[in-house]
């Protein structure tokens, strides 16, 4: 077959039913997932190679994380497997530093054979519930803590699972039932992917996925190269200071635009610290991408093609670029932060798409014990507001960078033992501007136990706010206060019984100066309960006289 | 029995009359009036009695469907709401559920709330998860609050909103009580009352909701039922609800918010019909209309049903910028694919169809009425499938060369032919609905591949034998009467009426009769609603259905219990648990089971089916009216095709594919070796060269 076979129509058929695979086997593992992170926030992907290990399906609905880590974990078990992989392998790996960033993320691999030869792979990768170690925090101070590393392995050999594999898994996580269903459905997913793959090939009489996949990633490419050259070649640089484990990081970005290409350089980065909020290189690049797409080319699908034309380094042992034993769980925490980096580094080139930056999400774990006794641990995700753009404000409560949605207050409260006492907005949050930024919210969460509960924060925002953009000001700051009394946002705490947490969300920077915003639009927003009067009167020397 | 089915739909109103003595059907269509939608319905009465030689006051039963909340919600012409909400939540809308549904697109838009901030006002009161009193409720605070917004802003209808409500609803039934007797001429919604689920977010959405159409909808079904007595209708009325049962006016006055998607729900209570009558176990019903297109499933000739449905889509269409309610609701899945489907080129240089419409106006191309982009519509004219002369019975002339001019403008540039630009459409458009059912189905852990399927809708009989050929289903029942399915599927609904309600127990801790005590509430009030509408106590039949889950675990599993004594299944609740938790995870943990809520569904007894069509035996052959040149490319490309008038084919008649079948309203297209056979009932049922 020539890629000339394939016009406008062929194409997009052939195409659509790749993704669509992808997006058929996402469901399923969704359908079954025990984590809560996949079943309501997308922490997942499924995704389809050629036999030259090109990426070349994905999953629609998926978080930036996965956009473009994949290939990287698949070129390394095809580095210690190639050559090696008979019908019936099944090959996993949650190493952080070619996967995803942190251990909860498992790649289960499995090679598609036709006809005795490799034709292409699936891959699988699932946030898991457990992993051991210290759990979803950033108390971990090396990676040593934060549970078990899995190498590349086959966990599955011709077919025939490896019990021994499985017995260790087993012993060393917590909810292990739970954990092996999702692997067990990962596993499931990866056979039925393959499958599917192959009853297309025979459907649409292809005899090798390669000269589609040519011609897939050569379309993708070229529209990326196309939505590059439009913008104006230059270099842009920003940087940012972020709160780092009572320490201060300074984040630097130098953005080489040149042509149908485009370079992102995190040079200049500080270094690791010894809590879990190290950003593995997979991490920092994937956050890149994706901030990239959003501003050049947010609707085509997610490939290898996609990321041919941009480049991203960061210097090893930098924040953005941790190495083991560096510890990396909440990596999240600093890795957000990629995101407005580089809007703030490409506001110049594209003012009319950046957002000023986001408040950002507030992610923690609680533990401790419920009312009767039984042993308890959630997850709780609150979203500060999100960036004012040109022409539009920024939405109130709205995660930036990453995605995740709340958890009804009447699910929460039962699963968390906490009562939560107020959710409402916080007046004056959002970053004055032209375009105001989004509201951040105000929670009060009291221990309703009787027991006293732990509480792992992995906040950001506490002491560098969501920057304005072309005049715009400044968000509020994230604050945590237990009892009154503010506490670090990033590290482990105590409630006692009757104890109250209150998480003040961050809001978002505004966008242009404030003495541009209309009298009616701060009116409006002094009854949407965004400003209060002196908040108004502050921001943008407005009276409220009623 | 002379009975009618009344389908409101955006563009036409549909009538259906069944007269079960004579075995016959009348069909009546006529344009919607949106400023006054009952009068089409009034006039359309009068009209299909004359049509059909009976008086109006013949009719025993009239069924109706209406998309008055749905569109009320989308252009947002309801009443002026006031709510009350428990002290600390007054922002619970605007906060929102802190997702972004489409992770690229940095300017998402969301619904609006139904009820603006100013109108919000906080109560101090507060119930626990447990149901426990932990800040009684402030009766002053009611008072005044009800005060400020009724007389100082002129509310027309009051939603009360509490935590935790759906466990305790003693806070807001005190405070109804409260409105009822300073204001009783104001409507009031309780969010224990409309739909009694945990998740406050959209159970104050559904909340608001239904009280944002009650006024709209009393007006309504007041000045209904006043004409239709004028005209002289003494029958009973009822409404068909958004999960396919039947309710009265009385109770539809109380819950307008469970009348969104009344229309789609009886297509689906239609296929759910064919699939019983035709042995099909499992069955996917697809129906195409001007705009979109909807897939559900069914099982065992029961819909999927569901909890969640998204109201008015505020941005581009998205799932996610609506307004997201909690009612009982036949499970679909809205495709962007319909008739008028707009075709454009994409960043990569593809082709896409849709999920931009042109809808009834200007339409296609073809419809001639100013329509200038090339639409799925126009494709099927070209590739032959359709007959210029004899769309809608040929009441409407379709203009070809406009089709195929509007096609070559985007396959041109592309370097494509006409006919291949114009297949390449019908194609994606296949390919489109395949990939939503596969989805829909996959997540519902339905296994789509070895089921049948149901086409209706205007535009469902042409695509559905190529959309099953993708699915791998090999089975299609095209059904007689498919452009007026909705009015149809009326008629064959029962009287349903589902209540919920918070029971979190473990099930370790209770005995037999705490068990069927728990249920007896709830049985006595669904069951209250068909009382009312005159149905006798032993014609009621009541299932009940429970969620579980493991404690601990975020998530609930629905369990169904099998029809007796509530007491004595208890003992069987762990095993049912287990079947229904491995069907969907395929593993069962070893971890103490709760239950989360109870659900009672009362029913009346179906209708019996009435043979739409019956005719005596003879060959296919008898039927061919012509033929056409259509585009077959399993069978060469474009071929002289043979075309059979529906009208006339008879029971047993056997259509091999290439074919096409017109009726009025919709064209069967048979693929190359598909075969149709005619089964007494006039359905074609094919099956599908695979």
């Amino acid at each position: 077959m020539t890629a000339e076979r394939f016009d406008a129509v062929d194409l997009s058929i052939l195409w659509e039913r790749l993704v669509s695979i992808t997006d058929e086997g996402a469901t399923a593992l969704i359908r079954t997932s025990f984590s809560t992170l996949v079943r309501e926030g997308f922490d997942l992907s499924i995704l389809i190679f050629d036999a030259a290990g090109r990426m070349i399906a994905q999953s629609t609905k998926c978080i930036p994380v996965f956009i473009g880590t994949a290939p990287v974990t698949l070129s390394h078990m095809l580095m210690k497997f190639g050559g090696k992989l008979k019908p019936g392998d099944v090959v996993v790996s949650n190493d952080p530093t070619i996967g995803t960033g942190h251990m909860y993320d498992l790649a289960v691999m499995r090679p598609i054979f036709r006809n005795g030869e490799i034709a292409g792979y699936a891959m699988s990768i699932t946030h898991l519930p457990d992993i051991g170690g210290m759990g979803f925090s950033v108390s971990a101070r090396e990676i040593y803590h934060e549970g078990l590393r899995l190498p590349i392995l086959k966990l599955v050999k011709e077919g025939v699972l490896d019990e021994d594999i499985v017995e260790l898994i087993r012993l060393n996580v917590r909810v292990s039932d739970q954990v092996m269903g999702d692997i067990h459905a990962s596993i499931a997913a990866s056979a039925v992917v393959a499958r599917q793959v192959l009853d297309f090939m025979e459907e649409y009489d292809l005899a090798s996925l390669t000269p589609l996949a040519d011609e897939i990633l050569a379309q993708t490419e070229a529209a990326v190269r196309t939505a590059l050259a439009a913008l104006p070649d230059a270099e842009y640089t920003s940087e940012t200071d972020v709160e780092a484990h009572e320490e201060v990081r300074t984040l630097k970005c130098r953005i080489n635009k040149a042509g149908e290409s485009l370079t992102i350089d995190f040079e200049g980065t500080g270094p690791c610290v010894g809590a879990g909020i190290n950003v593995p290189f997979p991490y920092t690049r994937s956050m890149a991408l994706y901030a990239i797409k959003c501003l050049t080319t947010p609707d085509i699908p997610n490939n290898d093609g996609s990321t041919v034309p941009i480049t991203v380094t960061a210097p090893v042992g930098s924040i953005l670029n941790a190495v083991p034993p560096a510890a990396s769980a909440g990596r999240h925490t600093i890795g957000h932060f990629v995101v407005p980096l580089i809007y703030a580094a490409m506001a110049e080139i594209v003012p009319d798409r950046v957002t000023a930056a986001s408040g950002l999400t507030d992610i923690m774990t609680i533990q401790g014990r419920h009312a009767d006794g039984s042993e308890l641990s959630a997850t709780y995700f609150a979203a500060g507001g999100f960036g004012g753009l040109d022409g539009l404000d920024g939405r109130q409560t709205t995660p930036g960078s990453s995605n995740i949605g709340t958890t009804p207050i009447e699910v929460f409260e039962p699963l968390s033992g906490l009562l939560v006492e107020k959710k409402a907005l916080r007046p004056d949050s959002g970053g004055a501007g032209q375009f105001r930024g989004g509201a951040g919210q105000t929670i009060v969460l009291r221990n309703a136990t009787g027991h006293p509960m732990t509480v792992f924060s992995m906040a950001n925002r506490t002491q560098f706010p969501a920057e304005g953009l072309f005049g715009g000001k400044a968000g509020a700051l994230r604050e945590h206060l237990i009892d009154g009394e503010p506490v670090s946002g990033q590290g482990r705490h105590t409630l006692m019984p009757d104890g109250r947490l209150t998480l003040n969300q961050a809001g978002g920077g505004g966008y242009g100066p404030p003495a541009k915003r209309p009298t009616a639009a701060v009116r409006a927003d002094l009854e949407a309960g965004f400003l209060s009067p002196d908040g108004a009167a502050r921001a943008y020397g407005v009276r409220w006289d009623d | 029995m002379l009975r009618l089915g009344i389908d409101i739909g955006g563009t036409f109103t549909d009538f259906a009359l069944i007269d079960g003595s004579a075995r016959r059907t009348v069909i009546h269509k006529r344009l919607t009036t949106p400023d006054d939608p009952a009068r089409a319905v009034l006039e359309g009465v009068a009209s299909i009695a004359d049509e059909a030689g009976i008086a109006v006051g013949a009719i025993e039963e009239i069924i109706h469907g209406t998309t008055l909340v749905t569109n009320a919600l989308i252009e947002r012409r309801g009443a002026k709401v006031g709510m009350l909400v428990t002290e600390g939540f007054r922002d619970t809308f605007d906060i929102g559920q802190e997702q972004r549904y489409d992770l690229y697109d940095m300017r998402l838009r969301f619904a609006e709330p139904l009820v603006p901030r100013r109108h919000r006002v906080e109560i101090a009161e507060r119930i626990t998860h447990t149901g426990a009193v932990l800040t009684p409720l402030d009766e002053a605070a009611v008072r005044s609050a009800l005060a400020y917004l009724v007389e100082t802003e002129g509310c027309e209808a009051i939603a009360v909103c509490y935590l935790h409500a759906y466990r305790s609803a003693t806070h807001e039934e005190a405070t109804e009580a409260i409105a009822r007797s300073l204001y009783p001429e104001i409507p009031v919604s309780t969010s224990s009352g409309v739909f009694p689920y945990a998740r406050e977010f959209e159970r104050w959405t559904t909340t608001c909701a239904n009280a944002y159409a009650q006024p709209m909808v009393d007006t309504y079904l007041a000045r209904l039922t006043d004409g239709l007595a004028e005209i002289g209708f003494a029958g009973r009325l009822a409404i068909i609800g958004s999960g396919g049962g039947l309710m009265s006016p009385e109770t539809a006055r109380q819950h307008p918010v469970r009348l969104l998607e009344s229309g789609p729900a009886a297509g689906v209570l239609m296929a759910a019909r064919l699939g019983e009558a035709h042995r099909i176990d499992n069955l996917l019903s697809f129906d195409l209309g001007g705009t979109t297109a909807k897939g559900a499933l069914v099982r065992g000739g029961k819909p999927f049903k569901t909890y969640s449905f998204e109201a008015a889509h505020a941005y581009k269409h998205k799932s996610g910028s609506g307004l997201k309610l909690q009612i009982p609701v036949i499970d679909m899945a809205e495709i962007g694919s319909g008739g008028g489907s707009i075709v454009r080129i994409d960043q990569l240089g593809l082709m896409r169809v849709g999920p931009e419409s042109a809808g009834a106006m200007p339409g296609p191309v073809a419809y001639g009425r100013g329509g200038k982009e090339a639409t799925l519509t126009d494709a099927n004219l070209v590739l032959g499938y359709l007959d210029a002369d004899y769309f809608l019975g040929g009441a409407m002339r379709l203009d070809a060369a406009g089709a195929r001019n509007a096609l070559d403008a985007r396959g041109k540039p592309l370097g494509l032919e006409t006919l291949r630009t114009a297949w390449g459409i019908h194609d994606i458009a296949n390919e489109d609905i395949s990939r939503a059912f596969r989805m829909h189905a996959t997540e519902r852990g339905f296994d789509y591949r070895r089921s049948g399927m149901a086409a209706f809708g205007g535009g469902g009989p042409i695509h559905a034998a190529r959309i099953a050929r993708k699915l791998k289903v090999p089975q299609v029942v095209f059904p007689a009467g498919a452009g007026v399915m909705s009015a149809f599927g009326m008629l064959s609904g029962a009287a349903q009426f589902e209540v919920i309600r918070s029971h979190r127990t473990a099930i370790d801790a209770l005995t037999g009769d705490d068990f069927k005590r728990a249920f007896a509430p709830l049985e006595e009030e669904a069951s209250a609603y068909l009382l009312s509408a005159g149905l006798a106590p032993e014609a009621i039949s009541i299932e009940r259905r429970l969620d579980m889950r493991y404690r601990g675990q975020g998530y609930d599993i629905e369990v169904a219990l099998p029809p007796g004594d509530p007491a004595a299944l208890l003992a069987a609740l762990p095993a049912l648990f287990d079947a229904a938790y491995g069907a969907v995870f395929e593993v069962t943990l070893d971890e103490p089971v709760e239950i989360v809520s109870l659900k009672v569904e009362a029913s009346g007894p179906r209708p019996v089916p009435v043979p739409i069509l019956a005719k005596a035996t003879g060959s296919a052959e008898d039927a061919l009216k012509g033929s056409r040149m259509a585009y077959f490319p399993t069978a060469g490309g474009l071929i002289d095709t043979p075309v059979y008038d529906r009208y006339r084919l008879t029971t047993d008649a056997e259509v091999t594919g290439p074919a096409l079948i017109e009726e009025r309203e919709s064209t069967v297209l048979l693929d190359a070796g598909d075969v149709g056979t005619v089964t007494p009932s006039g359905d074609i049922v094919a099956a599908i060269a695979l």
